[in-house]
């Protein structure tokens, strides 16, 4: 009885299939596939026009899994199995459709989960690729804006030093404005860029946060005056005077926000704010924040202001890069904080940010005074010696910045080359006191010129002070100039002050 | 009487094996990524520019990274193979040559058309650069979605496989 129930569940998906030498079906049972008998097996389905080839072989069985039979608008996932017989072949179909379509949704999972990582994967690089090359193209063109800027702003204060009338002075200070304004977006941009590639780092040393922020108020009270706007400063009692932190940078971030306050704010007030949060051991947690009475920014643009360069892509862009608020949003992730926005469109908008800043104990804040009063006290310019200097540089227009602001101190006999190897020969032949030596000359570096230097067997040759001067601000440059054994490298655009201050740093009394 | 010819579509999966056939067969496309488990048959008569008739059936596989692990069973009595690759997946063709190398073991002799599918995905001076990086060598760059290209593969294919028989 078991036996015949047994062979009753075996059958229920098996369909045996007999079929002739010619291709015909002899006999087919039990039918789940409607196979009649006399019929051609290759009608049935295409599958079954690969039979002829099967001849050619030497097997007697043959396996196909997962074989899919679309019969009758009906499909059957099987497996199907063949045995050479003496009237022709037996064909065992088994339907297993249930079982298949198990494993298809299982494989479907898989493989879309693969193949959707694997775009994830593209898409990201695809990104970083385009933001390497968004900070290629940045870094290249800061970097070719820095020659041409260094001698606008040189020969415009060569200029202010002539006598000038009236309307010429006018002139003179517009375009120092737009020498200042350049420098200040040269800066940004270069400081983007190295944000983004991470190779900006936060120069952290103690200073006077008091003096920083009288400097801003006095600012931007006449900036404000400018445009007819009411400029109010308010700072807690409590905002220490002497604070640990990037300075640079802090006034970067506020200036930048002010500047953004000013811009877009017609009529009514822009106000700096600055809140005691807490105090704890030898950290003040302040928050800073820069209010103004502008058109507002409404919710859907929030997140948009601070990318980069989005005011350019604006069809409706305003005067400037729209690098600042990208900026502001760079620094301050790197000072561990986070810009807040609030918004009233029609009323106005708040930036804001917490800021916590080291607070020196007390005998470190007077050894700071006494370096600063030591610093100060040292002034722009020697007493009346003259000294031996080799400048080395090959770009015409700097060269006559160089020599004009160096001729000027009536301090320096100067000799002038361009060639590494002719720069060797005159060290040894000559006694300089300092070298003044652009980094990217014809044939060489300005660099390995003075790993060569240091290296040569003579003392006074060896110990050279030598400057650099390059337009690769970054510090990863800087700091390999440094290792190659300049004492000071100066990064374009630098006024005469800058350059003056760090020469005679070297030059002995 | 008609020929029949067996050709197999090889490649890895999510290439477009499936969507090329349904595009040479019924002229229809479908975005949505149905995966392909053993293998499909369908049949497609062709008439050839020379009037003669031929009858290709087409064995979709599933597809598959590890080429080695298709069941023999499947390529028995093969006439041509196309090895489809996915020009917007790099993984899916990276180790051309050596997928090559093993498809000509399993089945030597055999006509093999190599079909770069999706064009229509990446910009064409983009796609030249890329395959030219990789030093790929292929017959087609088709589009199933586009229909672009497909009807050629199968055209040539069965070309061959005529002149073959």
């Amino acid at each position: 009885m078991l036996k015949q129930y047994l062979q009753e569940f075996a059958n229920k998906n098996l369909q045996f299939v007999l079929v002739g030498k010619d291709g015909k079906i002899l006999e087919s049972e039990p039918a789940f596939l409607p196979i009649k008998t006399g019929d051609l097996i290759t009608d049935v389905h295409p599958f079954f026009e690969g039979i002829a080839a099967l001849e050619d072989e030497d097997e007697s069985e043959f396996s196909f899994y997962c074989v899919h039979l679309e019969v009758d608008n009906q499909t059957y996932i099987t497996d199907i199995q063949m045995f050479r017989k003496k009237e022709g072949l037996l064909i065992v179909i088994q339907d297993l459709t249930e079982h298949y379509e198990t494993y298809q949704a299982v494989a479907q999972a898989r493989n879309e989960s693969i193949i959707n990582e694997e775009l994830i994967v593209l898409k990201n690089a695809e990104l970083e690729e385009r933001e390497r090359f968004k900070n290629l193209f940045i870094q290249n063109f800061s970097h070719e804006l820095r020659n041409p800027l260094m001698s606008s702003m040189a020969i415009t204060q060569i200029l202010g030093d002539t006598d000038l009338n009236t309307e010429q002075k006018q002139l003179l200070d517009v375009l120092r404005d737009s020498n200042s304004h350049l420098k200040l977006l040269l800066e940004d941009t270069l400081s983007i860029s190295m944000i983004a590639s991470g190779k900006l780092e936060l120069k952290s040393s103690l200073f006077n946060l008091s003096k920083l922020l009288e400097l801003l108020s006095f600012t931007y009270q006449t900036k404000a005056r400018a445009k007819g706007l009411r400029f109010t400063f308010k700072a807690d009692k409590r905002v220490p005077e002497m604070v640990e932190g990037d300075r640079l940078r802090l006034f970067q971030v506020l200036t930048n926000l002010l500047d953004n306050a000013i811009k877009y704010t017609h009529t009514g007030s822009v106000e700096l704010r600055i809140a005691f949060n807490q105090q704890w051991a030898n950290k003040v947690h302040l928050n800073f924040a820069v209010k103004d009475t502008g058109p507002g920014i409404p919710e859907n643009k929030r997140a948009l202001v601070f990318e980069t360069f989005s005011q350019l892509a604006s069809p409706n862009a305003q005067q400037g890069t729209g690098l600042g608020l990208a900026l502001v949003k760079g620094l301050l992730s790197l000072m561990e904080s986070e810009i807040k926005l609030e918004s009233t469109p029609g009323t106005g908008t708040v930036f804001s940010f917490d800021l916590g800043l080291k607070v020196p104990l007390r005998s470190t804040l007077q050894s700071a005074a006494q370096h600063k009063s030591d610093a100060t006290s040292r002034k722009i310019g020697g007493p009346g010696r003259k000294y031996k200097l080799l400048l080395v540089e090959d770009d015409e227009r700097v060269l006559t910045v160089l020599f004009k602001i160096l001729m000027d101190t009536k301090q320096f006999y100067i000799d002038v080359l361009a060639d590494g190897a002719e720069v060797l020969e005159a060290v040894i032949q000559n006694e300089y006191d300092l070298i003044l030596m652009d980094i990217n000359l014809p044939n060489t570096r300005g660099d390995q010129l003075t790993q060569i230097i240091r290296e040569f067997p003579f003392k006074n040759v060896k110990q050279l002070p030598i400057v650099g001067i390059t337009a690769y601000a970054y510090e990863d440059h800087m700091k390999a100039y440094k290792d190659a054994g300049m004492n000071a490298v100066l990064a374009k655009p630098f006024d005469s002050e800058e350059l003056l201050t760090t020469l005679f740093s070297f030059l002995r009394k | 009487m008609q020929k029949s010819k067996k050709v197999v579509i090889l490649g890895h999966f999510g290439v477009g094996k499936t969507s090329l056939i349904r595009r040479f067969v019924n002229d229809q496309f479908s975005d949505k990524y149905k995966v392909t488990i053993g293998v499909h048959i369908t049949k497609k008569v062709v008439t050839l520019p020379t009037d003669d008739t031929i009858s290709l059936i087409l064995w979709d596989l599933e597809g598959t990274d590890a080429l080695e692990e298709i069941r023999d069973a499947y390529l028995l009595g093969t006439h041509g193979i196309i090895f489809v690759f996915d020009v917007s997946r790099p993984s899916t063709f990276q180790h051309l040559n050596s997928d090559l190398k093993i498809v000509a073991k399993k089945v030597p002799e055999r006509p093999l058309l190599v079909v770069g599918n999706k064009k229509d995905l990446v910009p064409e001076e983009e796609l030249t650069q890329l395959l030219e990086n990789h030093q790929i060598s292929f017959n087609y760059l088709t589009s199933a979605k586009t229909g672009d290209t497909v009807e050629d593969v199968f055209m040539e294919l069965a070309t061959l496989l005529k002149s073959d028989a």
